[in-house]
């Protein structure tokens, strides 16, 4: 019993990060319709951003946390510019092998700037641990499953309750009626690459502590973040939180009880099984055209 | 659009070309040595130690007066993260630099790509991959500078025994290192009579090793032995620590890497033992203490053991060179006739495989502390 | 006709006359580019004609390259008996994946391929019993023709040059005819396709089996040129390069899979001089062909010739709405 609640809460802290870049993701493809390759390596931009204020500018943490929050934003904004802009008039496999292209810029870029060894991250709750049941966790771990509940609180809320989250709904669903009611679909565009980059950097804050920073992270968070993706549902907001948490928990308690060899069978082996039988995943929405 | 194909290449062939027709050897002009190594991608975590110390190695040997009053001057060429730049940069130097001699990465499956060009070359070349399959495929060619993979798992099998463990787990990561490592070991356990209780693996860009570890729990096991990179075996000692497991545990030589090591807390090493390649220690004193003040005042970092097998193999190479030139053949014979070459790292000693270095140390940290210190040398019959 | 029977001269004469005139490193690097073009070749039915996007290309080229090293290596065939296995089984595998898969479109075929070739990895590199795990299959054979082995870069591409022709002669000759003009009628507009009684499923399964069958004659020149695989020779990297190479050189066109597979091999390694920040500079580049020859390098060339094409109308569009001339 003590073993497996261990699992689990380790298999939702793995699941949160999942789950966040993947909303990442998703917020993007849902607002612009580009399947954002370059996804893992934001959240690996946001960790060193967090390396850069925290470890190198030796900044106290709420500062720190908040300068490389910004320092996602301009990123997010840079991305658009440079990389959406350009390509978005282009077709899906264009856009698809772009950010590919500068994913790999990205990776080489941090590899030159702050070299190949791994850093560590501090966390706030440094050495804590609970002890529940018999089961250790550290208290870092769930303060990630917690401030993942609250990212996506606020995101529904910003979504839902705010002008600017309605009016990018509102892109999100048809882009020449958004235009035609006079909203400025082109700075809202720019704000969900703002938003994507922004949670990805949150996601990357998180995991910097518990799995140490490395320029070559981010590929693999992008290929589990995208099972996450098409499990939940492909733009679908929900549908990425409840894939995240998925494909964390499958990967360790597919570990723990199926085989720790194939256990990464188990998460790309069910995104294949929903894209066979129910390709909208979990929570799918209809794919619309964007502009 | 044929055309434009062939005018793109042979503007890039002209100047290769050129370069590869210019005389290498003309007098005073340094002796140009290759160096294949990973400085792009993951492996460039190991990579760049290499860059660093042959750099290091170069300006030792030209400060000493070089090869009989020439230069010596490394060439590098990045063997990135696949075996194919591998090859292309192996090949590409033996085209271009027409070296008497080249360096190899540290990744056994690059190494085994690259073992037919070597064959075809016909060069010396020192390797640091651990896989015993390399040396069969070696032509007699090849020359590894670091402990094979059987040789650091039957050290770690036989510190098991030091350890009073008898129900060994294994803790693997899926490469080519990990799996060899792992069958290797559980293959000796067995032979004397501690078969494994259970062998877990995990891929390399795993961060939660959690069921794993609880599984080798549950089996009982009394030590954990792990086959590790830098950074996960790093990650995987805290992770062990976390879930307050209290078995001796005992790690394959990457945990014990400056790399990974700069990731620990001094807990994180409680009960831990590092059976590594050398012990890398300015406490060790002499030509160590010099190479490792010099190697973090230059570098800013701490060298490692895989770095300073590389310094030590251009040791030997420039006294090859001093001794026969830079005759390919007769520097492979030179160095396949090394039988207790005193380096800083280790006495090499190379084996008709090529295989150079016949044993490996256990380290562990004094308690409370991230020092190593050496508890014992493991030179297996 | 004669101008196609000019170009495969030309292609021919030009690849020999290199093969006797540029370095031995050259050579390898003309070898690499010639497997990558086998099977970017072989894509092109699959996503340029078919318009189905598959990021699992290196698991095929993977299947038959694993095919043939086993049987070589293990069963003592030699590499032109196993070639046969090793391509047909891979097609063969193709049709049994492609049937369930191929209903899916756009970027959902995309991410479905790319799990597949994850998952080749991850049995690849596990199933050691068979494959040897991560540490690979080594020794496999090279092959000879009549005696004469064709061991060595010079050789080896004056076959690879012979494969590419004759693989490049089919996939027109299948381009020109019924089953090409079928495969572009529905990836162009898979209804109307339907309608005028094309079998649509059939149809796209075709299409991806023919690129599975180059992926694996690639697989097997691989095998053979560099006599050691390993699962990681076959990720999903290899996948994304391969797409590139046919996105960069001209979608739709023979020249363009064999201009992109060349271009996008030799790019690295001329970036080489740039020294530590090449693989950067390398993805900036490969941004800049993208936004600057949308339709790639044979587009681009074509289009000096014609009048500019009308604008796509959106970003989502399916591959086979947007560029194209």
């Amino acid at each position: 019993m003590a073993d497996l609640i261990q699992l689990l809460t380790n298999g939702l802290a793995l699941g949160s990060v999942y789950a966040l870049a993947a909303i990442g993701f998703v917020i993007v493809y849902s607002a612009t319709g580009v399947v954002n390759f370059a996804a893992g390596q934001f959240v690996m931009v946001g960790t060193f951003a967090g390396v850069a204020m925290l470890l190198n500018a030796e900044l106290p943490m709420p500062v720190g946390y908040t300068a490389a929050l910004v320092v996602m934003a301009l990123f997010g904004a840079l991305f658009y510019l440079v990389v959406y802009l350009p390509l978005r008039r282009s077709p899906i496999v264009t856009v698809i092998i772009g950010t590919v292209a500068i994913g790999i810029t990205l990776q080489n870029t941090a590899l030159l700037t702050f070299g190949s060894w791994p850093f560590r991250l501090p966390s706030p709750f440094e050495g804590m641990m609970v002890e529940v049941a018999g089961a250790v966790i550290s208290v870092h771990a769930l303060a990630v499953v917690a401030a993942t509940a609250v990212m996506i609180l606020l995101l529904w809320l910003l979504l839902h309750r705010t002008a600017v989250g309605i009016a990018m709904r509102a892109v999100a669903q048809d882009v020449k009626a958004a235009r035609l009611m006079g909203l400025r679909v082109q700075w809202l565009l720019a704000f969900s690459w703002i938003l994507g980059a922004v949670l990805a950097g949150v996601a990357g804050l998180m995991l910097g502590p518990m799995w140490f920073a490395d320029v070559n992270m981010g590929d693999p968070i992008a290929l589990k973040a995208f099972a996450a993706t098409v499990i939940g549902g492909f733009g679908s907001l929900p549908g990425a939180i409840a894939g995240g948490f998925f494909v964390g928990l499958a990967e360790v308690l597919g570990a723990s009880y199926i085989s720790s060899a194939y256990k990464d069978l188990i998460a790309f082996g069910v995104m294949i099984l929903f894209l066979l039988v129910r390709p909208q995943g979990i929570f799918g929405e209809p794919i619309q055209d964007r502009g | 659009m044929l055309t434009t194909r062939r005018t793109l290449l042979s503007l890039t062939l002209g100047t290769a070309v050129g370069a590869a027709l210019r005389p290498a050897f003309a007098a005073g002009e340094p002796i140009a040595i290759g160096a294949a190594i990973p400085t792009t991608g993951p492996l460039s975590l190991s990579g760049k130690q290499y860059f660093n110390t042959l750099t290091m190695a170069e300006e030792d040997i030209n400060k000493a007066g070089g090869i009989n009053g020439r230069p010596i001057k490394f060439v590098f060429e990045d063997a990135g993260a696949s075996n194919s730049t591998a090859v292309s940069a192996f090949v590409k130097l033996v085209q271009e630099t027409k070296p008497p001699f080249v360096f190899l990465s540290s990744y056994s499956t690059q190494n085994l790509a690259t073992a037919p060009e070597v064959t075809k070359a016909k060069i010396p070349v020192m390797y640091a991959g651990g896989a015993d399959a390399v040396a069969d495929s070696s032509g007699g060619w090849m020359f590894r500078i670091r402990p094979t993979d059987s040789l650091a798992a039957r050290g770690m099998a036989q510190f098991v025994r030091t350890l009073k463990a008898t129900k060994p787990g294994i803790m693997y990561i899926q490469n080519d290192f990990g799996q060899g490592g792992a069958q290797a070991a559980a293959k000796l356990l067995e032979a004397n009579g501690m078969a494994p209780v259970g062998s877990e693996a995990y891929g390399q860009n795993d961060k939660d090793f959690s069921a794993q570890l609880l599984r080798l729990r549950q089996k009982g096991a009394d030590v954990i032995l792990t086959f590790v990179y830098p950074a996960d075996g790093a990650l995987l000692l805290r992770q062990i620590k976390a879930l307050g497991l209290k078995m001796p545990v005992v790690a394959s030589s990457g945990s014990f890497l400056p790399a990974s090591v700069q990731l620990l807390s001094p807990s994180d090493l409680d009960n831990v033992w590092g059976v590594i390649d050398t012990f890398v220690d300015p406490s060790v004193g002499g030509r160590m203490a010099d190479f490792t003040t010099r190697y973090k005042a230059k570098f800013g970092q701490d060298g490692d053991a895989y770095g300073l097998a590389y310094y030590d193999g251009a040791l030997i190479l420039a006294e090859g060179l001093k001794t026969v030139g830079t005759d390919p053949e007769k520097l492979r014979s030179f160095i396949a006739s090394q039988k207790s070459w005193d380096g800083i790292g280790q006495t090499y000693s190379f084996d008709d495989k090529g295989n150079g270095v016949p044993g490996v140390v256990v380290v562990k940290a004094k308690p409370g502390t991230k020092t190593l210190e050496l508890v014992e040398r493991i030179r297996p019959a | 006709m004669a101008l196609r029977a000019l170009a495969l001269a030309a292609f021919l004469a030009i690849g020999f006359a290199l093969s006797l005139s540029v370095s031995e490193y050259s050579l390898r690097l003309l070898n690499l580019a010639a497997i990558s073009a086998t099977a970017v070749i072989g894509l092109n039915f699959a996503f340029g004609y078919a318009g189905l996007i598959s990021l699992g290309h290196s698991a095929f080229m993977g299947l038959g390259a694993y095919i043939l090293a086993i049987l070589t290596t293990q069963a003592g065939w030699s590499p032109w008996l196993a070639a046969l296995p090793a391509i047909l089984g891979t097609g063969l595998a193709a049709i049994l994946i492609g049937v369930p898969l191929l209903r899916l479109k756009g970027h959902y075929l995309a991410l479905a391929t790319l799990g597949l070739n994850v998952s080749f990895g991850i049995v690849a590199a596990n199933w050691i019993e068979v494959t040897g795990g991560t540490n690979g299959i080594s020794k496999i054979p090279g092959v000879s023709v009549l005696g004469h082995s064709l061991e060595g870069e010079r050789p080896f591409l004056w076959l690879a040059l012979v494969v590419i022709a004759v693989l490049a002669v089919a996939a027109s000759l299948i381009q020109r005819s019924r089953y090409g003009r079928a495969m572009m009628a529905v990836r162009d507009d898979e209804t109307a396709a339907a309608m005028t009684g094309i079998n649509v499923t059939a149809t796209k399964v075709a299409a991806f089996a023919l690129s599975a069958v180059y992926a694996a004659v690639a697989g097997c020149l691989f095998a053979a040129h560099v006599h050691f695989i390993s699962p990681d020779d076959f990720n999903f990297a290899h996948s994304i390069t391969f797409l590139s190479m046919l996105i960069v050189g001209g979608e739709g066109t023979i020249a363009g899979a064999i201009i992109g597979a060349v271009l996008l091999t030799f790019l690295p390694e001329w970036l080489r001089v740039l020294g530590e920040s090449y693989l950067a500079f390398f993805g900036l580049m490969m941004l800049a062909i993208l936004i600057f020859m949308p339709t790639g390098i044979v587009g681009l060339l074509s289009r000096l010739r014609r009048p500019a094409r009308s604008e796509a109308p959106a970003a989502l569009v399916a591959p086979g709405e947007g560029a194209r001339p």
